[in-house]
C-alpha cells in the first residue's frame, strides 16, 4: 500500500539516513516528493511511502520513536472555482503538469496526484484563485 | 493593412439583418460553429445560411480604465488629487471628473510592504473597477484646489456605482489583432506582463485567442469601424476610435492576417450595465495590476467574403516568439509559430520542446461569444452601421530621446 506523509525532523535526526533505514529495515520505498533539509535546521520531507501494510506501520512507529514527526494531513493546492478564469497561465509553470488545460474545452484541470505542492502556481495566478489549504 | 474595396455581390445589408433579429428569424452563430459549418457545406452555402457571426475574447487589456463623475458636494470641490481605495485616479480635468487607470497600482501603505518592493496588497485600478461593477462601496479620498468657485479643500467619503453620475469604461487600447509569444533565453527568471518566464526557455506564453479572436476574422477591418456596437464586459459598448499603437501596416501573410501585433481598437461602454464576471482585476507578480475583460464582436454576413475570412484556422495564423531576456525596444525573436502549435501546449524553439501556456482564457472567450449570440437571438442586441472606417495606414513610431545618447555608430 501507499501512504503520503509529511515528516518533520528535529535537528538531531537530520544526520540520520532515514530513507536508507526505511528500505533496509522495513522494506519500505520512500519516494521523495518534496524536501527541505539543511544542516542545523528542522527538516521537512514530503514522501510517498510504499510497502506492506504491517511494515509501513512498524516503519512509522520506528520514525516516531526517533522523534520524527509524521503528519498525514498534507498541504494541498486549492483552486477557487469561483475566481478562476481558466486563463491557463499556471499550466506553463507547473513543473509536474498537475495543472493542465483540457485540450477540447480549455478548462483548467488540476490533478492532485501529480502535484508536488511546490506552490509556484500560487503567486503566478493573476486572479489569486490558487492557495494552499494551510 | 491593405485598404481594398472589393466588389462582391452583397447578400444582405445591416438593416435587413436587424429586421430579421427583431423578427427573431436571424441565424446567429459563433465563429467556431461557422468554421465547422464551412468545412461541412462550404463557404457559399454557409454564407447563404448565416446572418451574423459572433466572435469573442477574454484577456488582460491593461490599457483600460474608467471615467467617473462624482456629482458635486456642498460646498463644492475642484479635485486635483484623488485615491479610490488607495489607488490614485487622474483628476486634472473637470472638477469632479476622474479617470481610474486599470494598471495603476495601489499606493504603498509603508509598513507591511515587503522589502523587495512588492506591495503587500496586490491591488490596482483594475480591482477597484471590478469592485465598483460588483456594486461594492469604495472609500474615496480627495484633495482639492481651493478657489472662489470651489471652496472645499478635502473630501473623504464612500462611493458606489449608484451614488455617482457617470461610470463608464473608456479603454484606449483593447482587442489587439495578434500579439507576441514571450520566452526567456536568459539565465534568471523574468516577471513580465505575460507572467513569469522561466530561464533557458523554460516556458512560453501567448496572449491571443487565435482563430476565435475578433480581429483575425476581419483582418482588414472591413466590417468593424467607429460606432460598431459590441459586447464589452457584459454590457453594451462601442468601438470609438483606432486604439493606441494601432499598427495596421504590420507585415501580413497572403491571407491578410498580421505576423505580429497590428490593429488595435479603443472601446467605450457603460460600466453600470457590466458584470464583474466579465471585468476582472488581475495582478502579475513583480509587474503590476491589470484588467481582464471579455469583449465580443458581431460580424454581419454582408457577402461571401465575410465567411471566406471567417474560415481562417489556427494553423493559418502565426505569432512571433520574442526573447524577453534582452530588455530593449526591439527584442530578438526565435521566428514565427502557428496558433495551432501554441494551442497544442508545446512549441519547438531551436530544437528544444518548450511548454506553452495561454494568458487569454479560451474557455471564457467561447462563453463571451455564446452570450452575445443569445443577446442577438433574443432581439436585445442590434447590429450598428459603422460611422467611419478605422485608418489602415498608420505607422508605428518609436520614441527616441533627444540629447546625448550612447551609440555604437
Amino acid at each position: 500500500m501507499k501512504k503520503r506523509v509529511t515528516l518533520t525532523f528535529p535537528y538531531r535526526t537530520v544526520h540520520m539516513p532515514v530513507t536508507y533505514r526505511l528500505a533496509k529495515e522495513f522494506n519500505v520505498a520512500a519516494n521523495i516528493i518534496r524536501a527541505q533539509v539543511a544542516p542545523n535546521q528542522v527538516g521537512k520531507l514530503v514522501v510517498e511511502l510504499s510497502g506492506d501494510i504491517d511494515q509501513l506501520q512498524s516503519a512509522m512507529d520506528w520514525m516516531r520513536s526517533q522523534d520524527i514527526g509524521i503528519s498525514l494531513a498534507n498541504r494541498e493546492i486549492v483552486i477557487d472555482e469561483e475566481s478562476c478564469v481558466h486563463c491557463g497561465l499556471c499550466t506553463g509553470i507547473c513543473p509536474t503538469e498537475a495543472l493542465t488545460l483540457d485540450p477540447k474545452t480549455f478548462q483548467l484541470h488540476f490533478s492532485r496526484l501529480r502535484c508536488i505542492v511546490c506552490e509556484q502556481c500560487v503567486p503566478t495566478c493573476p486572479v489569486q484563485a490558487i492557495s494552499t489549504n494551510f | 493593412m491593405p485598404c481594398i474595396v472589393t466588389l462582391v455581390h452583397t447578400m444582405r445589408t445591416i438593416a435587413e439583418i436587424n429586421a430579421k433579429i427583431q423578427h427573431g428569424s436571424a441565424v446567429v452563430k459563433t465563429v467556431e460553429a461557422v468554421k465547422a459549418q464551412i468545412s461541412e457545406i462550404g463557404i457559399t452555402q454557409t454564407a447563404k445560411a448565416v446572418d451574423v457571426v459572433v466572435t469573442g475574447t477574454f484577456e488582460p487589456m491593461e490599457s483600460s480604465g474608467a471615467i467617473l463623475n462624482l456629482g458635486h458636494t456642498d460646498p463644492p470641490i475642484k479635485i486635483r488629487q484623488c485615491w479610490l481605495d488607495g489607488v490614485p485616479a487622474y483628476a486634472g480635468f473637470g472638477a469632479v471628473d476622474l479617470y481610474l487607470g486599470a494598471s495603476q497600482p495601489a499606493e504603498p501603505l509603508g509598513a507591511g510592504d515587503s522589502p523587495d518592493g512588492e506591495p503587500a496588497h496586490e491591488r490596482g485600478g483594475g480591482h477597484v473597477i471590478e469592485d465598483l461593477i460588483a456594486g461594492k462601496n469604495i472609500p474615496l479620498r480627495a484633495v482639492g484646489q481651493v478657489t472662489d468657485c470651489y471652496p472645499r479643500a478635502t473630501l473623504d467619503t464612500m462611493i458606489n456605482q449608484d451614488t455617482i453620475n457617470q461610470f463608464y469604461l473608456f479603454n484606449p487600447r483593447n482587442l489587439y489583432q495578434n500579439f507576441i509569444v514571450g520566452v526567456n533565453g536568459g539565465d534568471r527568471p523574468l516577471f513580465t506582463y505575460l507572467g513569469p518566464l522561466q530561464p533557458r526557455l523554460g516556458n512560453a506564453v501567448y496572449a491571443n485567442s487565435g482563430a476565435l479572436s475578433p480581429l483575425f476574422n476581419d483582418p482588414t477591418l472591413r466590417l468593424i469601424g467607429i460606432g460598431t456596437r459590441i459586447f464589452l464586459g457584459g454590457g453594451i459598448g462601442y468601438v470609438t476610435w483606432e486604439g493606441t499603437q494601432h499598427f495596421p501596416l504590420q507585415k501580413r501573410l497572403p491571407n491578410d492576417t498580421p505576423i505580429g501585433p497590428a490593429a488595435t481598437l479603443a472601446l467605450i461602454g457603460d460600466a453600470k450595465q457590466m458584470q464583474a464576471k466579465w471585468v476582472r482585476g488581475c495582478y502579475f507578480r513583480q509587474y503590476g495590476p491589470s484588467l481582464m475583460i471579455g469583449v465580443g464582436v458581431p460580424l454581419p454576413v454582408l457577402d461571401e467574403t465575410v465567411i471566406q475570412r471567417c474560415a481562417i484556422t489556427d494553423a493559418e495564423l502565426v505569432a512571433p516568439v520574442v526573447d524577453f531576456s534582452i530588455p530593449r525596444r526591439v527584442r530578438p525573436t526565435f521566428g514565427l509559430v502557428s496558433y495551432a502549435q501554441l494551442k497544442s501546449g508545446r512549441i519547438k524553439i531551436e530544437n528544444k520542446t518548450v511548454r506553452v501556456a495561454p494568458l487569454t482564457s479560451l474557455y471564457l472567450a467561447r462563453q463571451v461569444a455564446s452570450e452575445l449570440q443569445q443577446w442577438i437571438q433574443s432581439g436585445q442586441f442590434l447590429l450598428s452601421e459603422p460611422v467611419a472606417e478605422i485608418p489602415c495606414d498608420r505607422t508605428f513610431k518609436p520614441q527616441n530621446t533627444w540629447g546625448s545618447q550612447m551609440t555604437l555608430e
